[in-house]
């Protein structure tokens, strides 16, 4: 039998690269991907992100089937065979659940669990931390938005009577239409979540609470706008979920009147109240942590 | 190597004063910080860490100024929380290679760096469990790895025994003993003395933001008290002794002299001859930082 040896490691010093206040920001953005995802949590974690995927990409797939179903895409597209306006639509209220869940997670178990004293004792300043943060969720939500609205793209130019290139060549314009919708469903949605979530701290109320004033806000603002008191017509811009949607119908083609249109308001007014809420609760969240830290 | 360097400084918040007017320095190795609660320990951690700014007065960590160049100390310094500050759904390997990368490491480094730090506080067979899984002791023993995880120059230890039955106190205070071997310098946070007394150096004693003490320990060990017997004439010695400054307690022919250095022994001598008292035995007793801390004026 040969002589065994242990050997104790003991402490090492590390004498390698120093990323400084990037690398921390990278790690913070990369945790908060793999957190929203549920990626190296327990399973219970993973199962509402990745179910609520399963469904945008499997509606995507029912798109495509509906449009082979009828075999024209133009023939189709006249019997109201549903597009890339409609799949916003059709998961607009999943991509609502999907949101809901990752503004708490992003924000809020950092806070109750005491880990922002580990943050902000390392070369990370708040701004750099909301930053990260931000762009997890711009990240994750963006894909939910944007990957089955790619995956019907090139679904329908695949089943194309004219061809694969030929379809996405007279379909250029769907290339900025499409992220400039998404964009302006995450910019509202993601600065009211944050602003919720920096405040709340359980992730279910905080989830409750988002959705809660997207519904009761547009419940409320379309009766009151509904009154015949001066100015009422401008309570209709408090039906704030109504905002994208009209930028939405504006780029990819109406659907229906939404309560501002109603009230005579131009797109431009939609975009105004989207940037508004943004500039609010990007200085109500920075001025919170900047407490907390 | 000066680790700390404070000046004149103040910090209060609105009416209340949490640090007034103070200077020391701190020598490299392991300092304890020690007073009681609400003293303005976690105030001066949280200054030089440059998460709060000093109402007047400046200090330097490692050089720099925390409040000019706060990112710069907070990348070369490894901080442990009193409090909870550990997220319950992730490993303690993801953890705490995750406080690597935050510190500035590169993924793949990091990642290697915790498996190692997690070996060295002896949770290698546990670094694959869900940190909520984990007893206190254990915990705190994550929360000194993710501290240390980045090789930090300085390392800030805020109640690292906290809530620790006493088999993982002896174990935490090992664990910090043992760093100081690797050079490691430390500064202690706590209200228990005797972790101070097995751990510490170096200490600084803080009351009501005021500095009482701040130097070796084995010069406070020094500041003990010395048990004197005299054949006769204990109260006329007494006196003599506290006419050159010393505290005096008499019990029949014993005489408590101190605290005080090694000017005591000298001084009895003098005291014992001048009184006729007959000197029989002298002992000297080596002072606790409680009974120092104890003996210091009530703020």
């Amino acid at each position: 039998m040969t002589d065994q040896v242990i050997y104790d490691r003991g402490y090492r010093t590390y004498d390698g690269p120093r990323l400084g206040p990037s690398g921390a920001r990278r790690a913070v953005y990369k945790d908060g991907v793999r957190r929203v995802l549920g990626l190296g949590r327990k399973a219970r974690l993973k199962i509402f992100p990745w179910s609520l995927i399963a469904i945008a990409l499997i509606a995507a797939a029912v798109f495509i089937g509906i449009h082979w179903a009828v075999g024209n895409i133009e023939e189709s597209l006249r019997e109201g065979a549903p597009t890339y306006g409609d799949l916003f639509d059709f998961y607009s209220g999943i991509s609502l659940l999907f949101i809901a869940l990752a503004g708490p997670q992003l924000l809020a178990p950092d806070r109750t669990k005491g880990v922002l004293s580990v943050y902000f004792s390392r070369p990370l300043t708040v701004d750099g931390y909301l930053i990260a943060k931000i762009g997890a969720f711009a990240t994750v939500v963006g894909a939910f938005y944007l990957v089955p609205q790619l995956v019907l793209h090139i679904g329908l130019a695949l089943i194309a009577d004219e061809g694969f290139l030929p379809y996405l060549g007279a379909h250029l314009d769907i290339l900025w239409k499409v992220p400039v919708t998404t964009l302006a469903f995450i910019t509202l949605h993601g600065a009211m979540v944050f602003a919720l979530s920096s405040v709340i701290d359980r992730t279910g109320i905080a989830a409750a609470s988002f959705l809660g004033t997207l519904f009761a806000g547009g419940a409320i603002a379309g009766r009151v706008a509904e009154a015949s008191f001066p100015g009422a017509r401008f309570a209709s811009l408090l039906a704030l979920d109504h905002h994208p949607r009209i930028i939405r119908d504006h780029l990819l083609g109406d659907t229906v009147e939404y309560a501002p249109e109603v009230a005579g308001f131009e797109v431009w007014v939609s975009v105004l109240v989207i940037v508004s809420i943004l500039v609010m609760a990007a200085w109500f969240v920075r001025d919170r942590y900047r407490r907390l830290a | 190597m000066t680790v700390l360097t404070v000046s004149g400084l103040t910090h209060d918040y609105g009416e209340v004063v949490a640090l007034r007017d103070l200077d020391l320095e701190v020598p490299s190795g392991v300092t304890g910080l020690v007073g009681a609660n609400g003293a303005g320990k976690t105030t001066m951690l949280r200054l030089m860490l440059g998460l709060l700014h000093p109402t007047s007065g400046s200090m330097q960590v490692l050089g720099h100024d925390p409040q000019g160049e706060p990112l710069i100390v907070r990348s070369r310094i490894g901080y442990m929380p009193e409090g909870d500050c550990l997220p319950k759904d992730q490993t303690a390997a993801d953890f705490v290679s995750y406080a690597a990368q935050l510190a500035g490491m590169p993924p793949r480094e990091a990642k290697r760096r915790s498996s190692e730090t997690l070996y060295l506080v002896g949770l290698e067979e546990e670094r694959f469990r869900f940190l909520g899984d984990f007893s206190t002791g254990m915990q705190q023993r994550v929360k000194l790895a993710q501290a240390i995880v980045h090789d930090p120059d300085l390392l800030l230890l805020d109640e690292p025994a906290s809530g620790l039955d006493p088999e993982g106190r002896v174990q935490m205070l090992d664990l910090i003993k043992r760093l100081a071997t690797f050079d490691v310098n430390v500064i202690v946070s706590s209200h228990v003395l005797t972790d101070i007394e097995q751990t510490c150096d170096w200490v600084v004693m803080l009351d009501a933001g005021r500095l009482l003490r701040s130097g070796p320990l084995q010069g406070f060990e020094k500041l003990g008290t010395v048990l004197v017997e005299v054949l006769e004439h204990p109260e006329e010695m007494a006196a003599l002794v506290r006419a050159r400054g010393l505290e005096v307690v008499v019990e029949g022919r014993r005489l408590m002299v101190g605290p005080g250095d090694e000017i005591i022994e000298p001084t009895v001598v003098e005291a014992a001859a001048a009184a006729g008292a007959g000197l029989v035995r002298m002992i000297r007793g080596s002072a606790s930082l409680e009974d120092l801390f104890m003996k210091e004026p009530a703020s």
